[in-house]
């Protein structure tokens, strides 16, 4: 594919999104139209601990990682910020200001924004913290696990392998933790050490838990139809590259294929 | 107020936003408008507030580390001051470093004394954390899935030993990582463009929260 | 041990109270420790005392802006105590009143406290099988409100914890709690470190010495390195941090060796500032391990550190779309003097990170923009998997080389293409450089210098080696050991012998010392016809030369005006001190310098029709290779290990589990929803 070709899809991709989005929010903030979220286990913790967190005066911990505005990680930053809202105004009945903590600096004000925003009480500057990348960013914290005993830790953003450090030693201390990256190797690692994690397109998906938007809620319903129009091109391919390689169009036989993939795919739909 | 200036922050993202966007789709791409005469000129006009606009931010994202420095003197000052010795340990060594750094004439040796091995020495402990991690994953996770992990790493570690006798585990570890885990990890990155995107557009329409106030 | 376990109940089997029946789980906590019976008021001394020895005198420590009309909960308790027990609400007294007499309660007392058992429940709280610290042990803040509560109701406390204990025995059968846990770790460290004390623990094959037929890319890349010449230049991205340094250290010497190797000056980059000063101690080591043969390499000579690119992808993009701008400005924020128009004057971009998404930023945003020069990736181990897609996928990434074991290999490959010939020592008479004769004409102000153009048109013949007449320069040793001019960072051990690169002031007229490599900048002081100087840097043209003061100052001359020439670092301190040295011929003490004798007045790497360098063995040959052995099989004895900890633990939890011993839905059951 030349790169005119590449950048008259990109344009279209991006201009069918945005129609989308439009006509999602146009349903879904409409009362009583609104669909229902998708269960993500992470996103249930929420509540649990931002009560726990009131009840023991103990600050929830939310980190960015490295998601850096002004660089690739800006969407997962922003849509961070949008799920670090919604938790820290859960939590905003405790006297113990939640800290968030990153390790792009250009990311230090949209947290502060963020604090600020949501916690709407005075004397927050310092509980949004930029701490320097990688290693060196999962030992202080570490440290600070200590210091000021959060009551849980949501990692969400952009994470390497450091992310284990963090995780063992939150799990050491009884500190439950919610861990994403949109790096592979610090999602492996979310996977294998956290208590609850989310994965891949889950991370944009905060602003679809926020019940009082119903914006949120039409853009991942995009998400949502975007990935279902993936999944279907990608088993048409399959299911057309199996047939090729049989060297015959065998149509019960792709049928069967097909109806198997259906199956597996409802199965696997309903266990998450 | 408040709404109105959401407003305007809301219509300057969008704008920008969007002249960003069309000035690196459509900019120096003549093919574009049909590489007749005009269309190279037309098309280098294009790209040059996508330029402006991207050098910008990098100025943006070089001075962020001044606002960064700040934070953590300011968090650090304030934890000395109710007496936490390690933020103590921070200030002093980040005025000692300055000093040295300073009389010494760019002098980086302090880097190679420190930083690397106390960094490396953090990595050798994340060995360790992976490795007794990855020895309770199934009692965190006690379901196929965590079971599937867990098969995967071993198979996947055991390639990665040089003995001869592994030789067959190593060509099923190839197998692995070069279909399921390659399929599976192209998956994510999938997922996460799409979220990326849908997240772009959200900001780009300027139904970001830090736009609306 | 396996139903769910109760922190309460915990202590009370620990100290073998008696338990009363159909009781609540806080009157039975309340009713732990034996009090008197009847005892009239609420003991608030003892409480003021044991705040006081825990050092938690809190209410002391009352904010001083707090307005008299906000009364802190620790004032109201105060002024509590001074009140009868009568004030207490009804229940609360039958509370007490039972909580002190447990064996006799009143009619009275049932009737009122009714249904407030019920309301009492203790909540149950699990422990969580395998962490050290329980989730439920309690902050300190908590501790501090049960202890008021037990106060107000008279009630008996649990035992006093030591300060700072909060664990809880580890209930689960197979946790790795905190004993096992640090005897794994110990064994795997001293398991890993086995390989480093005897040669005896040699476990699994080293990699091949030859490239692997199945990763054509692997020698490729090599092939592109190899391939360049004295008048290519190589972009070298370093792309990873401190931490990584263990792993890519290896992979990015080899790199700088090879291109050094190959006569090539590398371009050096970066998106990390970190990265930054990291490669000048790369570069600084390779120096030391060829100071005995005489070769040092010199910034802004031998090679360019460039400025930090901020922003991450966009300042990649930036190195692409402003490169002429980027390379003209090094990492101490002077001037290189390069000056490419584009990308395309590069001829290989390597690229080493420990990032799968970087190399990916790297083909996309550069190399793609490139028309001749692909992308040599050289990655951590564990980037490697995911930046492979990549570098299958993309036609801009040549191949990939990742970790200690493609290390090895390209460092045998490397040994056995250069070790084969030995390294011939060639001087280079540079004084008989008929060029410099010519310019001898030039005017003498050097303040004509910053305009002048490039030497593309001049090549310059005499820089060819030649055959060499002159012994080693190493077997003059100083007869004195003054100190060093500079607070340079090379080894005072091999100070001595090291050569260093002077230059002597031939101009008849005095001759300006500027604080810049441009005539705009400050004189810093005047030197005389033959004054010597070392050389630390050169422009990227070549045009000026950095020198070093002899009161530790730096500056610049227009290297028009002086000769060039190398000489042992004690030679060139014994001319200095001693005044009747001051001939050149005596001290100066050519040799093969010719790789790092840029020449005198031209770049090297603009003259195309320029000899070829290449062929310095002496960075490849003269490299610690030690450690190499020993690391490789630290890392399969390690990743045996762990494979056996992750198997025995899994299995141990999965047989947990089985028997319903570890349920991990039971862990947080009870407290978390």
């Amino acid at each position: 594919m030349d790169e005119t070709t590449l950048q008259v899809y990109s344009v279209l991709f991006v201009a069918i999104t945005v129609v989308l989005v439009y006509t999602a929010r146009f349903f879904q903030t409409r009362p009583g139209r609104r669909r229902k979220q998708r269960q993500l286990d992470g996103f249930e913790r929420i509540p649990t601990w931002t009560t726990r967190s009131i009840e023991s005066n103990r600050p929830l911990h939310l980190s960015f990682g490295g998601a850096d505005v002004g660089g690739e990680g800006t969407p997962a930053a922003l849509a961070q910020a949008e799920f670090f809202h919604q938790v820290i105004q859960g939590a905003k009945a405790s006297d113990a200001t939640p800290i968030v903590t990153m390790s792009a600096p250009a990311t230090l004000p949209l947290g502060q924004a963020t604090l600020r925003r949501a916690w709407a009480k005075g004397g927050t500057a310092a509980r949004a913290q930029w701490i320097p990348p990688d290693l060196a960013f999962a030992g202080a914290l570490t440290a600070s696990m200590d210091i000021d005993e959060p009551e849980a830790h949501i990692l969400a953003g952009r994470f390497g392998p450091e992310l284990a450090l963090m995780l063992d030693g939150a799990n050491r201390r009884g500190q439950p933790s919610l861990a994403v990256s949109d790096r592979l190797d610090g999602q492996a690692v979310a996977y294998a050490l956290a208590d609850h994690v989310l994965i891949g397109e889950e991370l944009y998906a905060a602003p679809g838990y926020d019940s009082e938007d119903g914006r949120g809620h039409g853009d991942t319903a995009v998400l949502d139809v975007w990935r279902a129009l993936i999944i279907a091109g990608a088993s048409v391919l399959l299911l057309l590259e199996f047939a090729r390689r049989v060297a015959l169009l065998n149509w019960t036989l792709v049928l069967a294929a097909a109806a198997i993939l259906i199956v597996l795919g409802l199965f696997f739909s309903r266990r998450r | 107020m408040r709404r109105v200036g959401g407003g305007m922050s809301a219509f300057v993202a969008f704008a920008v936003g969007v002249a960003t966007i069309l000035s690196l789709l459509l900019g120096d791409n003549p093919a574009l408008f049909g590489g007749q005469a005009g269309s190279e000129e037309l098309a280098r006009r294009l790209a040059l507030p996508g330029d402006v606009l991207l050098r910008l931010v990098v100025i943006v994202v070089a001075l962020s580390i001044v606002i960064g420095v700040a934070n953590l003197l300011f968090v650090h000052v304030g934890r000395a001051a109710r007496g936490a010795f390690t933020s103590a340990v921070v200030l002093a060594s980040f005025a000692f470093t300055i000093y040295w750094y300073v009389s010494r004439r760019g002098d980086t040796s302090l880097l190679e004394a420190v930083q690397v091995p106390i960094e490396s020495a953090l990595a050798a402990l994340l060995f360790l954390s992976l490795t007794l991690g990855g020895a309770r994953i199934l009692q965190k996770r006690a379901d196929i899935w965590g079971l599937l992990f867990v098969v995967v790493a071993v198979i996947v570690l055991l390639g990665s030993i040089p003995l001869a006798e592994l030789a067959p585990v190593k060509a099923l570890s190839d197998w692995l990582l070069a279909i399921p885990v390659s399929a599976g990890a192209r998956a994510i990155l999938l997922g996460i463009a799409l979220g990326a995107v849908v997240a772009g557009v959200r900001a780009l329409l300027g139904q970001d929260r830090a736009f609306r106030g | 041990m396996s139903e769910e376990f109760n922190w309460l109940e915990y202590v009370e089997h620990e100290e073998s109270a008696p338990e009363p029946e159909r009781r609540g789980r806080l009157s039975r906590l309340l009713s732990r420790r034996p009090c008197l019976p009847g005892r009239p008021r609420l003991r608030l001394p003892r409480l003021r005392r044991r705040f006081r020895l825990a050092g938690l005198a809190f209410w002391r420590r009352r904010p001083k802006d707090s307005a008299p009309e906000q009364e802190s909960a620790t004032s109201l308790l105060d002024q509590r105590a001074e009140r009868p027990l009568e004030d207490l609400d009804e229940r609360l007294q039958f509370l007490r009143e039972r909580s002190i007499s447990p064996s006799q309660p009143s009619a009275d007392a049932q009737q009122a406290l009714y249904e407030v058992d019920d309301v009492l429940v203790t909540p149950e709280i699990a422990q969580k099988p395998g962490g050290v610290i329980s989730a439920g042990a309690l902050s300190k803040a908590q501790r501090q409100q049960v202890e008021l509560l037990q106060d107000i109701v008279g009630g008996a406390t649990q035992a006093e914890e030591p300060a700072g204990r909060r664990f809880l025995p580890s209930q689960a059968l197979f946790s790795l709690s905190a004993a096992p846990r640090m005897i794994a770790a110990a064994a795997l460290l001293a398991l890993v470190s086995l390989p480093f004390a005897s040669s005896d623990f040699a476990v699994g094959a080293l990699p091949p010495s030859e490239f692997p037929e199945e990763r054509p890319g692997f020698a490729a890349v090599y092939e592109a390195l190899d391939g360049l010449t004295g008048s290519d230049f190589a972009l070298v991205a370093l792309e990873y941090g401190p931490a990584a340094a263990g792993e890519l250290d290896s992979l990015a010497d080899l790199v700088l060796r090879h291109v050094f190797a190959r006569g090539v000056k590398p371009l050096i980059v970066s998106s990390n500032p970190i990265a930054i000063a990291h490669a000048r101690n790369i570069i600084r080591a390779i120096n030391r391990s060829v100071a005995g043969s005489g070769i040092s390499l010199l910034p802004g000579y031998d090679y360019h550190i460039l400025r930090f690119l901020p922003g991450g992808a966009l300042g990649i993009r930036e190195l692409n779309e402003n490169f002429a701008d980027v390379v003209k400005v090094s990492a101490k924020g002077i001037s290189t003097g390069l000056q490419l128009d584009s990308l395309d004057r590069v001829k290989s971009i390597v690229l080493i990170s420990d990032s799968a998404e970087t190399v990916r930023n790297w083909a996309e945003q550069v190399v793609a923009a490139s028309d001749n020069a692909p992308l040599l990736a050289f990655t951590s181990y564990s980037a490697a998997p995911i930046a492979q897609v990549y570098a299958d996928a993309s036609a801009e990434i040549l191949g990939l080389v990742f970790g200690y074991r493609d290390a090895y290999t390209y460092g045998e490959e490397l040994q056995a293409s250069f070790g084969g010939v030995p390294p011939a020592p060639a001087n280079n008479q540079s004084s008989a450089d008929g060029t410099r004769d010519s310019q001898a004409n030039q005017p003498q102000e050097a303040d004509a210098m910053g305009e002048r153009p490039q030497a593309t048109a001049e090549p310059a013949p005499t820089e060819t080696p030649l055959p060499s007449a002159t012994p080693p320069p190493t077997a003059t040793p100083a007869p004195t050991s003054t100190a060093l001019p500079t607070a340079t960072d090379l080894p005072t051990a091999t100070a001595t012998l090291e050569t260093i690169v002077i230059v002597e002031v031939r101009s008849p007229q005095q001759v300006r010392i500027r604080r810049g490599p441009t005539t705009a900048d400050d004189i810093l002081r005047l030197a005389q016809t033959g004054d010597t100087f070392e050389v630390i840097g050169a422009n990227g043209d070549g045009s000026w030369y950095q020198i070093a003061l002899a009161n530790g100052l730096e500056g610049w001359i227009a290297a028009f005006l002086v000769d060039e020439g190398r000489t042992t670092r004690a030679a060139f301190e014994a001319g200095r001190a001693s005044a009747s040295a001051r001939s050149p011929t005596e001290r100066v003490v050519l040799e093969r310098g010719f790789l790092l004798s840029l020449g005198k007045n031209g770049p090297r790497f603009y003259q195309a029709d320029a000899p070829i360098l290449s062929d310095i063995h002496e960075f490849v040959l003269m490299r610690d290779r030690s450690q190499e052995a020993p690391r490789l099989e630290a890392m399969t004895l390690g990743t045996l290990a762990a494979v056996l900890l992750i198997v025995v633990g899994n299995v141990l939890s999965a047989f947990g589990a089985l028997r319903g011993r570890a349920d991990p839905n039971d862990r947080r059951g009870s407290f978390d929803d």
